[in-house]
Parts: structure tokens; sequence; C-alpha cells
């Protein structure tokens, strides 16, 4: 079942005498369960995007459907109602600053109308979730940046959402609190079963949690599809470069100067990574293979091994010592012929 | 003799009575500042365009609102105070039954202090970060309770400034209405210092309006640094 579709979104933004198109005929299904990940620069029009989804910003064209409904139908009582099933969460947190903790996620519970006994039974069991138990009647100036995050993620979780709209949530964290944040929204992801769609511009949070991704650029969608994959073979130059920022082959140009033979890129995907295949290559073919560069990312605990080999030997066996490494499941890529 | 405390002994009464009837009509003007400045700044607020003002996000985007409004406030507050002080003459004769004294004086402070308190209570509502908003829309917050729970305490600190502020002014105003026989601080400085070359009146009341708009200030400046939980 899919649980959100965004169907052909387009939002035009009216400037004094020309429309600046924000985001540009968006496709996309998010499957029920899966966490999302929009990555691009800023200007790319993700975030206009991810605000049409709970109607922040009405789209200019184009359906949001969730659960097979078009919230962009939808108007007063009935949006509010559909905006209690879908969580949000932003860079600056933007928490009522003179409530406290206890009183900024009950905020969440009132919209819902829980009636007051329920309400403080439901503050705890969501401050336990996100571990601040402790921080109940404290005011968010008292809290660090992680901290006011997560009282987000409470308040964004109060109603029990099918989806949780994550707007750049991690920006504007130190690295540290980053991944423990990043933790927090797998598990929430994994254990309440919430679908979650991130937008980012750093790569290290899609690699880290994501299931599928996009990449917008001018307010299109360039690129789609799982992460890993998208990691593996990245079409688009932006993807690249994108890509680059985590896995990046710039070999010192002192060093190409002395390879003699060819240089091909070896990807591992999957279990392959740990087959000896190149050891296996070496030993059946009359090459000599030395490596120039290389990495292993585990991405969503996969591995994925790219490497840069310099293979030495006559034209036929390298040939050949390529294709027998095809064979055996791993892509490899010539790349320009150095002498 | 520039100042005579005897004479200043002698006058206490009259200073003391005058004091009181520049506290009665700020007193009266500004609970009627607060009663009706709050709700309208707010009302210039949530009608106001921008983000709110669409439909679809929950608030009360109304132009039509706000420009009428909006209008009534400028109105007003382009009119110096003593000149809208005897414009209100026939109103106030209407309302009160006569033009003389700090209850009559009071009807005029009224309406020139709530367009002022009312700009104030909007300018703080400004200064609330949109993102607060956003997110209390974002978490399917009715509008009532946006206002109440979001609007309200984001802008307390704000329109607690707004009213010391408002208070001040009603001083300088209550002062003005001396001239046309209202009572108060001012009224004795005029009757006194002015037309009597009375110093020590002079002196004594300048003084008197010193301390009481340090104290005011003073005072507000310390309550809104307490609630301000920022």
């Amino acid at each position: 079942m899919y649980v959100l579709e965004i169907q052909n979104v387009s939002k035009v933004y009216k400037a004094k005498k020309k429309s600046i198109i924000g985001v540009d005929h968006v496709s996309l299904t998010i499957r029920d369960g899966e966490i999302f990940g929009i990555v691009g620069y800023s200007g790319a029009g993700k975030s206009s995007l991810l605000r049409c989804i709970n109607l922040l910003e009405q789209p200019t064209d184009g359906q949001i459907l969730i659960d097979g409904q078009d919230l962009t139908k939808l108007k007063g009582e009935k949006l509010r109602q559909a905006r209690l099933k879908i969580g949000m969460i932003f860079q600056h947190f933007y928490l009522i600053s003179q409530k406290t903790v206890g009183e900024n996620i009950e905020f969440a519970l009132k919209a819902a109308k829980l009636p007051k006994e329920s309400r403080n039974e439901r503050v705890e069991e969501l401050l336990n979730m996100v571990g601040l138990t402790d921080k109940k009647d404290v005011f968010p100036s008292q809290l660090s940046g992680g901290q006011k995050q997560r009282v987000g993620i409470a308040r964004a979780l109060a109603n029990n959402p099918s989806v949780l709209l994550c707007d750049e949530a991690t920006s504007a964290l130190d690295p540290t609190t980053t991944t423990s944040i990043l933790r927090l929204l797998k598990k929430i992801n994994r254990e309440l079963g919430i679908t979650i769609i991130l937008i980012t511009h750093e790569m290290d949070v899609v690699k880290e949690i994501c299931d599928r991704m996009a990449i917008m650029q001018n307010g299109k969608v360039i690129e789609e599809g799982p992460v890993y994959d998208i990691f593996a073979n990245p079409e688009k130059p932006l993807t690249q470069e994108f890509i680059s920022s985590i896995v990046s082959f710039d070999i010192p140009s002192a060093i190409l100067q002395n390879v003699q033979g060819q240089i091909v890129k070896i990807l591992f995907k999957g279990d392959i990574a740990g087959e000896g295949v190149i050891s296996d290559m070496l030993q059946q073919f009359k090459v000599q293979g030395n490596f120039l560069h290389g990495t292993i990312e585990y991405i969503q605990e996969k591995p994925l091994g790219i490497f840069l080999m310099e293979l030495d030997g006559q034209v036929e066996d390298i040939k050949r010592s390529i294709s027998y490494m095809e064979n055996r499941g791993v892509t490899v890529e010539v790349l320009d012929h150095v002498i | 003799m520039l100042f005579d405390p005897s004479h200043f002994a002698e006058m206490l009464p009259d200073i003391w009575k005058a004091f009181g009837q520049t506290l009665l009509m700020v007193g009266i003007a500004l609970s009627i500042a607060l009663v009706i400045g709050l709700p309208l700044g707010l009302l210039l607020f949530i009608t106001s365009k921008g983000l709110f003002s669409t439909s679809r996000s929950g608030l009360l985007g109304n132009r039509f609102i706000n420009i009428v409004v909006g209008f009534i406030v400028n109105l007003i507050r382009s009119i110096p105070y003593i000149i809208l002080l005897v414009a209100l003459f026939p109103f106030t004769k209407w309302l009160v039954g006569d033009t003389i004294g700090p209850i009559a004086a009071s009807v005029s402070l009224s309406v020139a202090s709530t367009p002022f308190f009312a700009r104030l209570v909007e300018t703080s509502l400004r200064e609330i970060d949109k993102g607060v908003i956003e997110a209390s829309i974002a978490v399917g917050a009715t509008r009532w309770m946006i206002i109440k729970d979001v609007l309200l305490p984001e802008a307390k600190s704000g329109v607690i400034q707004g009213v010391t502020m408002t208070i001040i002014s009603l001083v300088a105003s209550s002062a003005m209405a001396g001239i046309i026989g209202g009572g108060g601080i001012g009224d004795l400085a005029i009757r006194f210092g002015y037309y009597r070359y009375d110093n020590t009146i002079m002196i004594a009341t300048v003084v008197i309006l010193i301390v009481i708009v340090q104290v005011i200030q003073l005072a507000g400046d310390a309550i809104a640094k307490v609630v301000d939980k920022r």
C-alpha cells in the first residue's frame, strides 16, 4: 500500500513582476514505512515541496494523496484534522519559548482534543520515548539543540501521525548530536512504523538512515531510487557531486603519472565484498594489480566497496580479467587509459 | 527663592490631590487601552497579509478588516493629543456630562492611548518567529489555540513593554490635559507654576513627573524580564 503520493506538484511564487518556480511538476511515491530522503542544494525546491505535503504551502498545481485522500482539496477543519496525522520537525525546532517542554508537547495533544487526564500520561510517554523524562518542566531556552529537537520530535509524534516530515532537522546540530537524532528517527521509523520524509543537503544523513532518495535541482526531481543504488551508480552530474562528498576519488597527479597499466573502477555491492574476487582474479590471470584508492561504505548496513585499481599486463589478459570479475558479479568500469 | 520648602509643605495637600487625579486619569485610560487595544492589536496582526493570511493556513486573513482598522488607528494617532482633546469635547460632554476634571480628561486619554497601545501589541506580535506559528499550524492547532497558547504567551514580554510605554505616554498626555482644566499634576503646574510664576510648584511637579516615569520604566522593564522565558 502506498502511504503518500505526490502527483505532478508545482509551486509557483508570484514575485513583483515575474513568477518564480519553486517546485516544478514533481511526482514521487513514498512507500508505507520507509525513510525517504530528498537531497538538493538550497533553493532546489526541496523545502517548498516538503511544505506542500502538509499544505503549509498550497501547491499551485498537482495533488497530495495520503491513503488516497487528496489533501489539496481540504480546507479549514478537515485540513486541520488531516494535519494531526502529519508530524513535522524543523531545522530551528520552533518550540513555544514561553512554555515548558511538557506544555509544548501538550499543545499538540490539545489540538487533537485529547481529554486533560490522558494528556499528562501521553506527555510522559512521549518524553520517555525521546529520552527527556527529566525535562518536563524546563523551558526550551535551557535545552541544548539536540534536546530541543527531541522535544520537536515528541510534539510531532504526539498524535500518532502516519508520516513525519523533517525539514533539515539535523542541519543546525553538531555531528555527534546529528547522529543521535538520526538514531532516534530510525528507531521511531522501525518501532512505530512511521513513514519519514526528510530533506537535507547532507549526504551523510541520507546514507545513515534513508531507504530511498530523490535528488532535486531547479525545482525538479532529477534522480530517484534506493539509496544504495544511487550511491553505487549515480547517473546525473549533480548526484555524482553529492556522492563525491562521501566517496571521493581524487588521485594525486604524481601517482597518476607513475601509472603504467589500465585504471579500472571496481564496485562491490552487498555480500560480494567478502568473496575475495580480486585475489582469485590475480591468481588466475597474468595481471598485476595495484590499488590506487578505495573505500567501503556501509549504506543501510550493506557494504558498498569502491576501489580504483591499476591492472598491468597484456591487453588480452586485462580484458579477460575484467570479464572474469564481471562474471563474479562485480561491476567494473574502465577509466581512461593512462600510459 | 527658587524653591521654598515652607510653601511646598503648605501646598502638599493640593499636590497629593493632583497626584491622585493623575493616577485616576491614567488608570482609567490605561484600563480602556488594555481592554480595547489588546484585541485590536491582535486583530491587526491576524488579519494582516503574509504567512498567516491565507485562509488555508488557519488564521484570519482579511484584508478588508485590516485596512479599515488600520486606517482608524492611524487616523487617531495622527491627531496631536491637544487637538484630539478639544475635538472630543462634544463626545466627552455626551459621555460623562462634563468637559472639565479628571474623568472628562480620561475620555480623550483613552481614545488617544488605545490605538497607540494596539500598534505596540501588533509590533510585539510581529516579532514572534513565524516558524513557531507555522509549527503550530502544522501540528493541527485551531486558530483559538494559536492565539491563546502561542501568540499571546510569545508576545507577553513585548506587550508588557508596550504597557510601560503606554503608561508613560499617558502621564505626559495627562499633564497636557491640565491646560483645559483636566486636573492632575499638569493642571497644578499650569495654574501655579505657569500662571502664577510659582517656581516651587513648578519644580515639585516636574520632579514628581520625572519620578513617576522613572519608576514605571524600571518596574516595567523588570516585569518584562521576569516573565520572559527565552
